[in-house]
C-alpha cells in the first residue's frame, strides 16, 4: 500500500507539470500585464519594473526560472502586493479558508448522509420528497444568494450572530459562512446518498442479511451503509480540496482573509506569480485529496487491492 | 393431488401453502404473479418447485420468508409454518423465523453475500441473532459448519472475503450460513445454476448429505430437469404463477399428465449431428494456437509473468462440421474462439478458406470478417438497445455491401428475419420489446444477413430457458443444413452441445483434455476428468426417453 502511495505520487509530478506549463504559458497569452494601469507608466519606469521582476527575458527562461525556483519551494513574489512573497499570502490566508472548509465538509457529511439515508430508506413517501425538494433547492440556490439571506436572517432579523467580519476569529463569526459553505454540500451528499443506498438497498446480500433474520436497522447499519457510502467517499476527495481553498463569494460576502480572493484577484490583476502559486496550491491538494480518497477506498473495500 | 406417499414422512405436514396469490402493483397496472398455488412441505423431504423463468416458482419461495419487496401484495390464501401464519405476521415473528428455522440460500452466491465483509462474520451473525451466544462461541462454532460444508483451509476462510473464494466456495459458505440455527426447511433457490456441472454436482452432494444428518426438508426450486430427477422426492410444476402438475418424481417423469410437464420434458436436448465426410473443404485450421495474458506486479507494473490462457491447441473444421468446445468456465474456451477469428490477439497458424490470417493487418482482414460471423451469450448484452433490430441487421451490409441501395438492404434484413421466424414487420422495434430467445435469434439474423461461411456460437442458449432453447438448436440445424455452415460451438452444456455437434473438444486450464466425434466422447470417454463432466452434467436420460414415448 505504501508503495502505491509513494508511486501514485511520483505519477502526479508529470500532472502537476503539464498544469504548470498550462497556466504558465496561457496566463502570458492573456492580454494585459501586472503593470498596465489607467494612466500609462513611463517607458523606463516600466522598463525598470519588468527587469525586477525579470520579465524583460524571454519567456522560456521566465518560465525555467519558476520551475527552478519552485523545486525549492520559492513562489516568488507577488506582483500587486509588494512586500509579500505568493508563499507568505497563501499561509496567511490559507488555515482560515482551511478551517471553514473542515468544519462545512463534516457538517456536510453528517447532515447529508443522515438526510440521504433517512430519505432513501422512506423511497417515495412524502418525507423522501421533502427531503430531496430541499435538497435540489440547496444546489439550485448560488451561494450568492443564500449567504445574504442567511446574514439578513441570523445577523440582521434575529441578531443572532454577527453579519460580517472576521473578529479575529471569533466563533460567532465563523457560523455563517460554515453554514453558507456547507448548505449545498450537505444537498450534493444526501442526493448522492439517497441514489446508492436505494441501489444497495436492492441488491442481493441485503436479501441474504434480511433472511438471517436480523432487524432492519441492523440490516441497514451493518450491511447497506458501507457500501451506500463508497460512491460518496469518491466524491469528497475534489470537494474536500474545492471547499478548503476557500470560496470568493462567501470570503467577500463575510469579508473573511481567507484565501478564496486571490483565486480572482489574482488572474484580474495579472498578478503572474500569484496565479501559478494558487493554481500549484489548488492542483497539489486536489491530488493529495484524491490519493487519499483512493486510500480509504481501498481500506474500505477489500476487493480493491493497490500494488 | 394429493400425492404425497413417502415413507419417511410424519402425518403433519410442517409448511403449508394453500391457494396462495401473489400481486405486484405497477404503475403500468397489476401483475398476478402467483395464482393459486397449494403444496405441503414434509419433514426430511425434498420437494422441487419447477418451471421456466417467469413461471413464479422464486416469487413463492422468497414469499414464504415474506422477503418479496414491496409493492408487493398478498391478495389471497396463507402460507403456515408448524400452524403459524406467515403472511401479514409481525415483523418480530418472522425474524425469528428467517435463518433460523426456516433458511434460504440464493442462485448468485457472489452478489448474494456482502462484498465488504469477512465470510466468517457473516455467519456468526445469524447464531449471534438467533442463539444469543457471543463472539467468540460463535467463531468456534462458524469453524465447525465450514468445515462441515467442506470448505477447504476453514481457518484462514474465516477471515475471508468472498471475492477470494470460488463460486463453489461461496455457495458452500451460503449453506453454512443457512444451516448455522439447524432450520427445519431450507429453501433453495437455484443454488447451482450460476456454478459449473462438476461443482454442481459436488453442492447437490453436499445438500442431499446434510438433509440426511439434519432431517431438513429442502424446498427446491429450479429449472434444470435433470437436477429435479436425481434429487427431489415430489415435484411442483409451475407455469405462469399456477401449478400444473404435483407429484412423486419418478412418477411425474415416467407418466406425466400435464400437456406443458410433457414439453418441458421433451425440451432437453434431443439428437445427434452425423460427421461430415472427410473430402469436404477445410474452412479453419489452426495449428498451435497460444493466448498469453500478461501478468503485471510491483512497482511499476512490469510484465513478471504470463499466464497461459489457451495453451497450443490445434484445430481443423470442414464445412458443415460444427465443433463443440466444452469445458468449465475458466478453461479458455471462449479466449479460443476469439483468438481463432483474431478478436484477441494469440499466436499460431491460422489459416481460414486458406488464406493465412495470423499476422494479418485489421483493414486486410475485413473482407474475412464477413464470412466469419459471432453470436454470443448474452441476447441482452450484445444488441445495441439505442438502434432498431432492422439497422442492427442491416448495419454489416452497410460495410459489407456499401453498393446496395436502402431499398435492397430493407429487402435483405426481411428475408433474413423470415428465416429466422420473426416477423419482417417488427424490423423497426428495438431489442427491449423482444423476448430473449427472440433476441438470439435476432442476433443470429444479424449474422446470418451477410451470408457467412462459419459461425462462432458463444454459449448461445445458456441464457434461455429450455424450452427456448430448442427452437434456437433447430433453427441452428435448419440453417447448417441449408447453407453448409460451419460451427465452432462453445458451451458449457453438454446436453446441447451433444445435440449440436459432430465432433467435440474438451478443455480444461487452456488445453486440450480429449478430443473426438461426439458419440465417441460420450459414450466412451477416454479421461477421468471428461468422465466427471459427463456424469455431473446429470441428464435425464432414460426418463426423458420415456417421456418421450409415452406422450
Amino acid at each position: 500500500m505504501s508503495g502505491y502511495a509513494l508511486r501514485r505520487l511520483l505519477q502526479s509530478i508529470p500532472t502537476l507539470l503539464v498544469v504548470i506549463t498550462l497556466s504558465f504559458f496561457l496566463m502570458r497569452l492573456a492580454p494585459g500585464g501586472p503593470f498596465d494601469g489607467e494612466r500609462k507608466l513611463p517607458p523606463e519606469i516600466e522598463a525598470n519594473l519588468l527587469a525586477a521582476y525579470n520579465m524583460d527575458q524571454p519567456l522560456y527562461l521566465q518560465y525555467f526560472d519558476y520551475l527552478a525556483g519552485l523545486l525549492v519551494g520559492d513562489f516568488g513574489p507577488s506582483f500587486k502586493y509588494k512586500d509579500f512573497s505568493v508563499t507568505e499570502l497563501i499561509w496567511s490566508g490559507f488555515p482560515i479558508s482551511f478551517e471553514l472548509g473542515m468544519w462545512a465538509m463534516l457538517i456536510g457529511l453528517v447532515f447529508g448522509i443522515g438526510f440521504g439515508c433517512y430519505a432513501a430508506l422512506r423511497q417515495n413517501t412524502p418525507g423522501d420528497y421533502l427531503v430531496m425538494s430541499t435538497a435540489m433547492a440547496g444546489i439550485a440556490i448560488p451561494n450568492f444568494v443564500m449567504a445574504p439571506i442567511l446574514t439578513l436572517v441570523f445577523g440582521v432579523m434575529l441578531g443572532w450572530l454577527p453579519a460580517g467580519g472576521w473578529n479575529d476569529g471569533a466563533w460567532q463569526n465563523k457560523v455563517l459562512p460554515i453554514l453558507a459553505l456547507a448548505l449545498p454540500q450537505i444537498a450534493y451528499i444526501a442526493r448522492m446518498t439517497r441514489g446508492s443506498m436505494i441501489e444497495v438497498m436492492g441488491a442481493q446480500f441485503i436479501r441474504t442479511a434480511r433472511a438471517k433474520g436480523i432487524s432492519e436497522r441492523k440490516v441497514v447499519t451493518r450491511h447497506a451503509l458501507k457500501s451506500a457510502l463508497l460512491p460518496v467517499i469518491s466524491y469528497l476527495g475534489p470537494a474536500t480540496a474545492g471547499v478548503i481553498t476557500g470560496s470568493v463569494v462567501i470570503e467577500q460576502i463575510f469579508g473573511i482573509p481567507g484565501i478564496g480572493r486571490y483565486f480572482v484577484q489574482a488572474a484580474l490583476n495579472r498578478d503572474y506569480t500569484l496565479v501559478m502559486g494558487t493554481v500549484v496550491f489548488y492542483g497539489g491538494l486536489i491530488i493529495l485529496f484524491n490519493l487519499l480518497v483512493d486510500l480509504i477506498y481501498a481500506w474500505l473495500d477489500p476487493q480493491i487491492r493497490y500494488e | 393431488m394429493t400425492a404425497h406417499i413417502s415413507a419417511k414422512a410424519p402425518a403433519l405436514p410442517i409448511l403449508t401453502i394453500d391457494d396462495l396469490h401473489i400481486d405486484f402493483v405497477l404503475h403500468t397496472g397489476t401483475v398476478q404473479a402467483v395464482r393459486g398455488i397449494s403444496f405441503e412441505l414434509y419433514k426430511g423431504e425434498t420437494l422441487a418447485l419447477v418451471g421456466e423463468s417467469g413461471s413464479g416458482k422464486s416469487i413463492t419461495a422468497q414469499a414464504i420468508l415474506q422477503l418479496l419487496p414491496e409493492p408487493v401484495r398478498y391478495t389471497k390464501g396463507s402460507i403456515e409454518y408448524q400452524q403459524q401464519q406467515l403472511i401479514g405476521a409481525p415483523t418480530a415473528a418472522i425474524r425469528k423465523v428467517r435463518g433460523n428455522r426456516i433458511a434460504m440460500i440464493f442462485q448468485e452466491p457472489m452478489s448474494s453475500l456482502n462484498p465488504l465483509q469477512h465470510i466468517g462474520h457473516q455467519v456468526a451473525e445469524v447464531l449471534i441473532e438467533h442463539k444469543g451466544i457471543n463472539r467468540q462461541q460463535a467463531a468456534a462454532r462458524v469453524l465447525e459448519l465450514f468445515q462441515l460444508v467442506e470448505i477447504p483451509d476453514p481457518q484462514r476462510r474465516l477471515k475471508s472475503y468472498p471475492h477470494e473464494l470460488s463460486g463453489g466456495q461461496r455457495q458452500r459458505v451460503m449453506i453454512a450460513m443457512a444451516l448455522a440455527c439447524e432450520p427445519d426447511i431450507l429453501i433453495a433457490d437455484e443454488p447451482t445454476t450460476a456454478l459449473d456441472v462438476t461443482i454442481q454436482a459436488q453442492i447437490m452432494a453436499l445438500l442431499k448429505n446434510l438433509q440426511q444428518k439434519f432431517g431438513m426438508a429442502i424446498l427446491f426450486i429450479t429449472h434444470d430437469l435433470g437436477v429435479v430427477h436425481q434429487f427431489a422426492d415430489r415435484v411442483c410444476v409451475m407455469r405462469k404463477g399456477q401449478l400444473v402438475e404435483h407429484g412423486i418424481t419418478k412418477a411425474v417423469f415416467s407418466r406425466p399428465q400435464h400437456p406443458y410437464t410433457c414439453e418441458l420434458l421433451d425440451s432437453e436436448p434431443s439428437g445427434s449431428k452425423p460427421a461430415v465426410s472427410q473430402d469436404a473443404p477445410v474452412v479453419l485450421d489452426a495449428k498451435n494456437v497460444q493466448v498469453n495474458f500478461p501478468i503485471r506486479a510491483g512497482f511499476l507494473g512490469r510484465v513478471v509473468d504470463q499466464f497461459r490462457a489457451v495453451d497450443t491447441i490445434s484445430l481443423t473444421l470442414r464445412q458443415g462440421q460444427t465443433m463443440g468446445i466444452v469445458g468449465e468456465s475458466g478453461s479458455g474456451k471462449s479466449t479460443l474462439g476469439k483468438a481463432l477469428l483474431k478478436l484477441l490477439d494469440g499466436h499460431g497458424d491460422i489459416h481460414f478458406d486458406g488464406i493465412q490470417i495470423d499476422g494479418l493487418e485489421p483493414l486486410a482482414m475485413r473482407p474475412l470478417r464477413r464470412k466469419m460471423q459471432v453470436v454470443f451469450q448474452d441476447p441482452f448484452g450484445s444488441l445495441s438497445p439505442r438502434m432498431t433490430i432492422g439497422e442492427i441487421i442491416a448495419e454489416g451490409l452497410k460495410v459489407h455491401e456499401p453498393l446496395l441501395s436502402p431499398r435492397q438492404r430493407d429487402e435483405a434484413v426481411c428475408a433474413v428475419l423470415e428465416e429466422v421466424a420473426i416477423a419482417p414487420s417488427s424490423r423497426n422495434r428495438y431489442p427491449h420489446e423482444f423476448s430473449g430467445g427472440q433476441r438470439q435469434r435476432i442476433a443470429i439474423a444479424r449474422a446470418m444477413v451477410l451470408k457467412p461461411r462459419f459461425m462462432l456460437l458463444d454459449e448461445p442458449t445458456s441464457a434461455l430457458d429450455r424450452s427456448v432453447q430448442i427452437r434456437v438448436i433447430e433453427l441452428l440445424r435448419r440453417l447448417q443444413d441449408k447453407y453448409g455452415l460451419t460451427y465452432l460451438f462453445i458451451s458449457h452444456d453438454l446436453a446441447v452441445v451433444r445435440a449440436l455437434a459432430d465432433h467435440v473438444m474438451v478443455m480444461r486450464s487452456g488445453k486440450v483434455v480429449e478430443q473426438g466425434p461426439t458419440e465417441q466422447i460420450f459414450s466412451y470417454p477416454q479421461q477421468e476428468y471428461t468422465r466427471e463432466l459427463i456424469t455431473a452434467a446429470c441428464p435425464l436420460g432414460n426418463a426423458a426417453q420415456r417421456a418421450h414415448s409415452s406422450a
